[in-house]
């Protein structure tokens, strides 16, 4: 399929709203977005697999007496975008009202981001692909005989979009990424380790794949002779990947304005008050350079920005997208999300950019050296089982490490870790200097005290 | 549709292929959230697309597009044979696959509700008055999300072995989240509903009996207290049953990731769990969610015992894993969509009934818990597992005692199935979506069980 033009995609985008008014919608808009990806992967210690894909598609959404339909389409022909858009009207007809519809936005001025493409990336053969994650791999195998690497892969992708609405927005943008993983386990005398992953991705062609290897084995070796630990009480340092699953099913929720009005978040009505610990401060950044989530406008088009959630503890402003910011009478704060796998498919659903903790001074070294009695967690598994109301979590520790007189001391193996992600943030007692982007958080490890651990009886 | 199909495939072996697939989809879905009784947007879409496979040289190469034109197919079946070639150039061990019977078949849904027959008002209806019955139940309850998904089309499969297969797919599902409040103290609940019989699945998970077990559910946490963090005796209802026998064990006996050094890598034909413990993945209960005729690599699936009274008897694989244990291709192989490669998926998972009712399940406990229903799990390689509880009671001296709120279990998977010693005669099974990279619809349950010790975690 050929690459559609910025103009091609906006016109498309043009006529479909078109169509949609005369219809008789009251509002309409367009998204549409494209990508192409190449990924090649890694299995059980070799690469089998070499992927391609293209995909691309227009989602239209009309409003009628207060009432929404969408419809969407993969297929980019004059007769899908006109189906499309009768049927978002249809479908806006069959649905109910919506008492608490304001508007679609009205156009603003978007800023500009950096470092969010990168010509060179979708040019990358496969081959090369190849060359790269063998890199990856090698440096897997090559740190450890009883590493095996299970998985991974290099992968590259472009990605553009365009949004049209009635009320004159128009915009477009485009982004690439790459992304390169390993995932390993290390096995000796019938133990298996826990899977340990490691990766990098960013948004220009400058990834470290020859870490991504060595720092996913290091995790692998050192996750073997793993011992239980005793129930107890004991400071906690999280590194991106732990924080990140930890957050992403409690506080991240929690300041979303859809939550707060329904109720669904204990952060209601905390506005102005101490909700976390004085060395926290937390942005919103949609403009991040190189942010893995930056991108000039969000799913409908409103200008993507920095938006300060958490001021030395203090919980300052929520986040919204254009229906609950009109709802409460404020400003949307550009976090409307379209889906990742194909965004056109999916109406707008409100979402954290890229949530960015402020760092601080302390080495990772600093840190583990300041733990007299404590563990150092890379991973939780089962923070999708947590309470996204309540910010309640009761997760396994897993690959984490036990910390004894300053230093990594030993794996820990069934290890739980349960408490309020609240409690979390104000017992956090020190941040490193070592930022770093996964999906949507952008944070440094992250100390925090007197964590539950139930362990052995 | 078909001689398009028999083209791209040819070309692909005149190019030099050891072996060509391409699955052409016409999907229809309607969709929809209602949040606290508002309608958020009445939805629809269609996605035609083709996903296409090759293996040359030892290794895999795949395409998908959003399309159907032919020319298009061809172009796609080249690239995919020359992203085959790229990714051989540092092949070890040649990937192969297992024979299987050519088949020629075209399946069709029957359906008493065909979702496509019923308008968008009906589907948005029946939402509303389950919202309705949430709400209706307790004025503490604060917020409830409804989404609904119904899923068409049809599946058209050919590969160079000679099969050709044309699927009808339908699904129908919904997901109910609702949550209450009382003070500080927040509660919520979750519910599933899937099915591929057609709509007449809200004939029986009507909007007043999910939204009464969803509601009573929330409300009744708000009273319950945190679990006491330990080590414990346990009965296990059959939706937590489903979730530990899908996370805990399923997973691991995916050939995929047995051969990626699961914990089950060494261990088919030897004794992972106590006598009592059977445990299935069948593909073939009709109507349930995890169910379809024929898997995404045209191998027609079945009813697969795994464990058999504690004993690892068989695994789930594709035609690759079967080829490496030489085994049969058991219908795993799995697409999201032509937007995604066939990997091993499970279908309906459960664990066998036995003979014991729940009283005597509960009977000899001094203390320990009763868990009923879960909030997600996960389970690592190594067999570590967590499952997440969110509706629990206390087992009190043989009976059922206090609600607890937030628990979740962990522990290791073979251990913990060595220590199941009792296994209810009741059986039930649970739809749900299962991700591995791509999302799969399937069910799991089981009846009953109790377990000696498991590790109960929470209580903030």
């Amino acid at each position: 399929m050929a690459e559609l033009k910025p103009e091609e995609l906006t016109n498309i985008g043009e006529k479909a709203v078109k169509i949609a008014t005369k219809k008789g919608a009251e509002e309409a808009e367009a998204f549409l977005s494209i990508s192409s990806s190449i990924s090649v992967g890694i299995e059980r210690g070799q690469i089998v697999r070499s992927v391609k894909g293209m995909d691309r598609g227009l989602g239209v959404r009309a409003l009628y007496k207060k009432a929404a339909g969408f419809s969407y389409t993969n297929i980019l022909t004059d007769k899908t975008i006109q189906d499309a858009a009768v049927k978002a009207f249809h479908s806006a007809k069959a649905s109910k009202p919506d008492k608490n519809w304001v508007s679609l936005p009205s156009p603003k001025k978007h800023s500009a981001t950096k470092s969010t493409y990168d010509k060179r990336l979708p040019a990358i053969p496969p081959d090369e692909l190849v060359e790269t994650a063998s890199v990856a791999l090698n440096a897997a195998e090559g740190y450890d005989k009883r590493v095996f690497p299970v998985g991974g892969g290099v992968g590259t992708l472009l990605a553009a979009r365009a949004i049209i609405n009635s009320y004159g927005v128009e915009a477009y943008d485009k982004g690439t990424s790459i992304g390169c993983s390993i995932e390993t386990i290390a096995r000796e005398a019938g133990e298996v380790t826990p899977v340990c992953f490691e990766f990098n991705a960013e948004r220009v062609y400058k990834i470290d794949p020859e870490w991504v290897g060595r720092e996913a084995a290091r995790q692998a070796i050192y996750s073997l002779k793993a011992k239980k630990i005793k129930s107890g009480n004991l400071p906690i340092i999280f590194t991106q990947p732990a924080f990140h699953a930890l957050l992403y099913y409690t506080l991240i929720n929690a300041v979303k304005a859809d939550y707060v009005q329904r109720e669904r978040s204990a952060l209601k009505g905390k506005i102005g008050e101490k909700i976390a610990s004085d060395l926290v401060t937390v942005h919103d950044n949609g403009l991040l350079e190189g942010g893995l989530q930056t991108w000039k406008f969000d799913g409908e088009g409103a200008p993507s920005q920095k938006t300060l959630l958490i001021e030395k503890g203090v919980l300052k402003h929520y986040l919204y997208d254009n229906y609950t910011a009109k709802k409460t009478g404020v400003e949307s704060t550009g976090n409307a999300f379209r889906g990742d796998l194909a965004p056109y498919a999916s109406t707008p659903v409100l979402e954290a950019t890229n949530f960015t903790f402020s760092p601080r001074n302390k080495s990772p070294e600093n840190l583990i050296n300041e733990i007299d009695d404590g563990l150092i967690v890379y991973g939780v598994q089962g923070a999708h089982s947590s309470n996204p109301e309540s910010g309640e979590f009761s997760v396994v520790a897993t690959p984490a490490w036990k910390i004894e007189k300053g230093s990594v001391a030993y794996a820990v193996k069934g290890a739980m870790l349960a408490g309020t992600v609240f409690d979390v943030l104000k017992n956090i007692s020190a941040l490193g200097n070592n930022t770093r982007k996964i999906g949507h958080l952008v944070a440094p490890w992250i100390r925090v005290e007197n964590v539950k651990i139930i362990g052995r009886r | 549709m078909k001689e398009d199909l028999v083209k791209a495939v040819d070309y692909g072996q005149k190019l030099g292929a050891d072996y060509v697939e391409v699955r052409t989809q016409k999907l229809f879905k309607t969709l929809f959230t209602t949040k606290d009784g508002e309608v958020e947007a009445a939805k629809e879409g269609t996605e035609n697309g083709a996903g296409i496979r090759v293996l040359a040289k030892g290794a895999w190469g795949f395409v998908t597009l959003g399309t159907l034109d032919p020319k298009l197919l061809k172009q796609a079946v080249e690239e995919a044979f020359k992203m085959a070639k790229a990714a051989s150039f540092r092949v070890k061990t040649p990937v192969k696959l297992a024979e299987t019977k050519a088949v020629e078949d075209r399946v069709v849904t029957k359906s008493r509700k065909d979702p496509r027959e019923i308008p968008i008002k009906e589907k948005i209806n029946v939402a509303l008055a389950m919202d309705k019955a949430i709400f209706d139940y307790d004025n503490r309850v604060k917020s409830c999300t409804i989404d609904y998904l119904d899923l068409t089309g049809t599946n058209y499969f050919i590969n160079s072995d000679g099969t050709y297969i044309e699927q009808d797919k339908l699904y129908v599902w919904s997901r109910i989240l609702a949550s209450a409040r009382e003070a500080d103290v927040f509660t919520s609940g979750r519910e599933e509903i899937g099915s591929t019989a057609g709509f007449e699945v809200f004939d029986v998970e009507t909007p007043e009996i999910v939204g009464t077990r969803i509601a009573k559910r929330v409300i009744d946490q708000l009273k319950a207290k945190a679990p006491k963090g330990g080590t414990f005796p346990a009965v296990i209802g059959t939706n937590v049953v489903g979730v530990f026998i899908h996370e805990a064990f399923g997973h691991l006996a995916e050939a995929d990731l047995t051969l990626s050094g699961s914990i089950l890598s060494d261990k088919l034909g030897k004794k992972i769990a106590s006598e009592v413990v059977t445990t299935y993945d069948d593909g073939t209960v009709d109507g349930a969610f995890g169910s379809f005729k024929y898997d995404d690599e045209g191998v027609p699936t079945q009813k697969s015992l795994l464990v058999r009274n504690g004993k690892v008897v068989g695994l789930m694989h594709n035609r690759e894993t079967a080829f490496k244990f030489n085994m049969q291709p058991t219908g795993n192989a799995r697409a999201e969509d032509f937007r995604f490669e066939p990997i091993i998926r499970m279908r309906n998972t459960y664990l066998a009934s036995g003979d014991h009712t729940f009283e005597e399940l509960i009977e000899d406990i001094d203390f320990g818990y009763y868990l009923k229903s879960f909030r997600g799990g996960q389970a690592n390689l190594d067999g570590t597992f967590q499952v997440g509880i969110q509706e629990a009671y206390e087992v009190v001296e043989g009976q059922l005692g206090s609600p607890v709120r937030n628990a979740s279990i962990s522990g290791n998977t073979l251990e913990t199935l060595h220590k199941v010693d009792a296994v209810g005669r009741d059986f039930k099974l649970w739809p749900g979506r299962c991700g591995k990279v791509q999302t799969a619809f399937i069910c799991d349950g089981g009846p009953h069980i109790r377990v000696r010790e498991v590790i109960v975690g929470g209580g903030a």
